[in-house]
């Protein structure tokens, strides 16, 4: 007889009188490893708050272990014993590996906390899961794929029974995640239950025995197993398939302009190492970044922090520094939330840059008002009139695209640039990321997962961990040795 | 000046008022303490009054209050009403009779006999006098036997064995290996019409099936929803249309899964049939004019609900041209006595 972990019963939700999950229904049993794609990212917020917290609910209820711990006539319990990994970390910082699993459990008691204990508590774990990780680590040294697994540690030694994974494929390389996919299926078989939500359906398809279809605030559909044929899930992201079909055929006929090259030569500061890579107007490189640790730099500092001040930048045999170059643009990871200013409105926002481009921008408003109305027909109705954090997050990617437009520059580095974002976001940056290359700016996408970046890209850049480089030419697509999206159409 | 229409505003006016007023008096005992003028006695008493009194507002009137308007809120949008006794959130005794009527009216025999008649309905469409029914198929298998047509003969069995469970069958809760039955039977007549055009999978794990098959299920709970995936899902199809009956089970819980390959719904029928699954059991009796579909559905769950309660019923899943996915789920009971509200049976 199967054990139901988790069980969301027809459940209505309401956040400031706005409806977030509507007839939400969804049950997982013990020693599942289930999916959810989001289509589009409504609700899902909402959807990862209720499985930790019993917030009153409109209507419908939630069990968790065949208990009822939440209904719309009243909540039980606070909290349930759920653990959430995705790219925030969950650990104490300053605090080590052995104290954060155990320690900090609810239910620890120990007065006095014996390190040579802690350390021999934890050992039979790691050794159960073939990881090492030193005990007397402190958290924040740790690469993310460590961090994920103390994480999932922490939570099954803490009596947690359902473990949500989110978007864990962006944040580890390749052959981290099929390592991290044997502890999840080691746990699996032990009776612990997992979600991972996940956009990408090949990742899905690797680990997942059934899958929910999320969209709108409620699960559209659910795919058992038999079920789970490529041309089956096909049908959830027809949109994008056919977007990118299209543009594959499309850049087939396309000629690149091999006049104008911009070279980059980047020195990271970490190791010292020297990088040299090329990209030609309006041609997209992808650099897949394999070692965790420079991706970590990555997310820590933008790209001028990354390099040292030897780096430059060579446009059409002109060296310049790469530091504060008004030819270079970057675009970081999660842009919506790192890029704009709450406290400045649309039109400042959107003139950012502007300024390395023209010196008056900030002096008087004749030139921010132009460009106001040059924008008003592009842009979405009324978006001058709102603030920027009431902006939808179609606008707002809008605008910290169109601010990179505005800047002009040669090149434009993209960080992770689809990671976060639902199918219709993804969607939609691919179309804005067009309209760089369309323009002949050279970008350059700095990746961990390949899924939504490799079918932009023209050529591929491999960065393994001894910082050796190996590159693909569009033509080699096909031979790429990862699980990718599109692969069969190079 | 605009006049305050609801009472409840008025009262929250007189409340407003008295807060203020309160306010106004601590403060001038407060001028008058730091001023010498008067002892700190009676501004420790004022403070102890005022707290309490906006404790006492807060929890016995304020969130009180909410959550009626809450348990209105939600019958008005057609979800089930609160159960009265476990709410003490009345405005005034004769409400509280009002709420207690309103609740016998909706849970009352007369209500599942009402959804319990209109099932046979549904699988029947006409009342047809039950023994002249059978012996006539009888009459018509012998014949079709003696001309040495099997099939005709196997068909009118199929149809006279499902006639014999909808109609003379009295019994509210059968068991899941009855009722299965019954959709076997009913995908026997079917098949006569589609042939290899449809074909049933039944699903189940073989060690829980022993104890599956006991289970006790509201009779013709399977058959309409099967029919239903017929002529909604898979008829229209073209090619081959499989429907899937799957059983799981759980301690508490026995889940039935009917699914198609059909050419499934787009996102707002999908969403107004869920809706419909979620209205109140009265809402059967009024249904709107111009509103079609879904009836069947909207009637099984209606009995899961009047049976078994509101925790349990039924959910529609379906993505346009990948099929419908109907989930129940039901406690597991092997007898009928398990039953809370037995009265609903009688």
């Amino acid at each position: 007889m199967k054990k139901e972990m988790f069980r969301m019963e027809r459940i209505t939700y309401k956040e400031h009188e706005i409806t977030k999950l509507v007839d939400f229904n969804l049950h997982i049993f013990a020693g599942e490893i289930m999916g959810m794609i989001p289509i589009n990212s409504f609700g899902l917020s909402a959807f990862l708050s209720l499985l930790q917290t019993n917030l009153p609910l409109y209507d419908g209820y939630v069990y968790y272990q065949e208990n009822l711990v939440n209904s719309w006539k009243g909540a039980g319990t606070n909290q349930n014993r759920i653990t959430v990994i995705e790219s925030k970390s969950c650990l104490v910082e300053r605090m080590t590996v052995s104290d954060n699993v155990f320690v900090l459990r609810k239910g620890f008691r120990q007065q006095m906390i014996r390190k040579s204990v802690l350390r021999k508590q934890l050992q039979p774990f790691l050794d159960d899961i073939g990881v090492e990780i030193v005990a007397d680590a402190y958290v924040e040294r740790l690469t993310t794929f460590e961090r994920m697994v103390v994480e999932l540690l922490k939570g099954i030694v803490a009596g947690h029974k359902l473990i949500v994974l989110k978007d864990i494929e962006s944040l580890i390389t390749g052959e981290e995640l099929l390592k991290f996919y044997e502890i999840i299926r080691y746990y699996a078989k032990k009776g612990y239950a997992f979600l991972y939500i996940c956009s990408h359906l090949e990742d899905i398809m690797q680990i997942c025995s059934r899958v929910a279809v999320l969209s709108s605030g409620r699960i559209e559909k659910v795919l058992q197993a038999h079920e789970m044929t490529a041309d089956n899930l096909a049908v959830l992201t027809e949109e994008y398939d056919t977007l990118i079909r299209g543009y594959l055929e499309h850049k087939k006929e396309k000629k690149l302009d091999e006049s104008s090259v911009c070279k980059i030569h980047s020195v990271f500061k970490d190791s010292g190492k020297a990088l040299d890579f090329w990209v030609h107007a309006g041609e997209c490189l992808v650099v897949q970044c394999m070692d965790n640790q420079l991706y970590d730099a990555m997310l820590s500092v933008d790209i001028n922090g990354l390099l040292t001040r030897e780096s430059y930048l060579e446009i059409d045999e002109i060296k310049s520094t790469l530091y504060k170059n008004k030819d270079v643009a970057v675009i970081k990871e999660f842009p919506t939330k790192t890029m704009l200013f709450s406290d400045l409105n649309y039109t400042s926002n959107l003139c950012f840059n502007l300024d390395r481009r023209m010196k008056g921008v900030w002096i008087g408003n004749k030139i921010r008002k132009s460009i106001q109305k040059e924008y008003s027909n592009r842009l979405d109705d009324g978006v001058f009139d709102t603030a920027v954090e009431d902006l939808t997050e179609k606008q707002k990617y809008q605008l910290v695209y169109e601010r990179i437009l505005l800047q002009k520059p040669k090149v434009v580095f993209c960080i992770q640039p689809f990671r976060g974002a639902d199918l219709a976001h993804r969607m939609y940056i691919w179309t804005l990321l067009e309209q760089f290359l369309e323009k002949g700016i050279g970008v350059v996408v700095l990746t961990i997962n390949l899924a939504d970046s490799l079918a932009i890209a023209d050529r591929l850049v491999c960065i393994d961990k001894s910082r050796s480089v190996q590159e693909y030419t569009r033509e080699e697509f096909g031979e790429i040795p990862v699980l990718a999206p599109w692969k069969h159409l190079y | 000046m605009k006049p305050i229409k609801y009472i409840s505003h008025r009262f929250f006016f007189v409340g407003i008022c008295v807060f203020v007023l309160f306010l106004q008096q601590t403060i001038y005992q407060i001028i008058l303490w730091a001023s010498g003028a008067t002892s700190p006695l009676p501004l420790l008493w004022l403070i102890c009054a005022f707290v309490v009194l906006c404790s006492y507002g807060w929890f016995r009137v304020l969130l009180p209050y909410r959550k009626a308007e809450k348990m209105m809120q939600r019958f008005l949008d057609g979800y089930e009403l609160m159960q009265p006794d476990l709410e003490k959130t009345f405005l005034t005794p004769s409400s509280e009779k009002e709420l207690y009527r309103i609740h016998e009216m909706l849970h009352s025999p007369e209500v599942y006999d009402l959804n319990k008649r209109q099932a046979q309905y549904l699988a029947l469409q006409n009342q047809i006098n039950p023994h002249f029914l059978y012996n006539t198929l009888e009459s018509i298998r012998g014949e079709a036997l003696i001309e040495g047509l099997d099939s005709v003969a196997d068909m009118t069995e199929a149809l006279a064995t499902f006639f014999r469970y909808t109609i003379s069958k009295v019994e509210n809760l059968v068991s899941v290996e009855e009722e299965l039955e019954n959709c076997r039977t009913y995908f026997r007549i079917q098949k006569y019409r589609f042939g290899e055009r449809l074909q049933l999978h039944i699903t189940y794990d073989e060690e829980e099936w022993e104890q599956i098959r006991h289970y006790r299920m509201p009779k013709l709970t399977l058959q309409p929803i099967l029919e239903n995936s017929i002529i909604h899902g898979t008829e229209l199809k073209i090619g081959t249309g499989n429907l899937h009956i799957q059983f799981e089970c759980t301690e508490k819980r026995l889940l039935i899964r009917i699914s198609d390959d059909g050419i499934g719904m787009d996102e707002e029928t999908l969403w107004k049939l869920n809706r419909k699954l979620r209205k109140d059991s009265s809402q059967v009796l009024h249904k709107r004019p111009g509103e079609k579909g879904g009836i069947a559905l909207v009637n099984v769950n209606n009995r899961i609900h009047l049976i078994f309660g509101e925790e349990y019923g039924m959910h529609v899943y379906s993505i346009q041209g990948k099929g419908t996915d109907v989930e129940i789920s039901i406690p597991v009971i092997v007898s009928d006595r398990e039953v809370s509200d037995r009265g609903v049976l009688s």
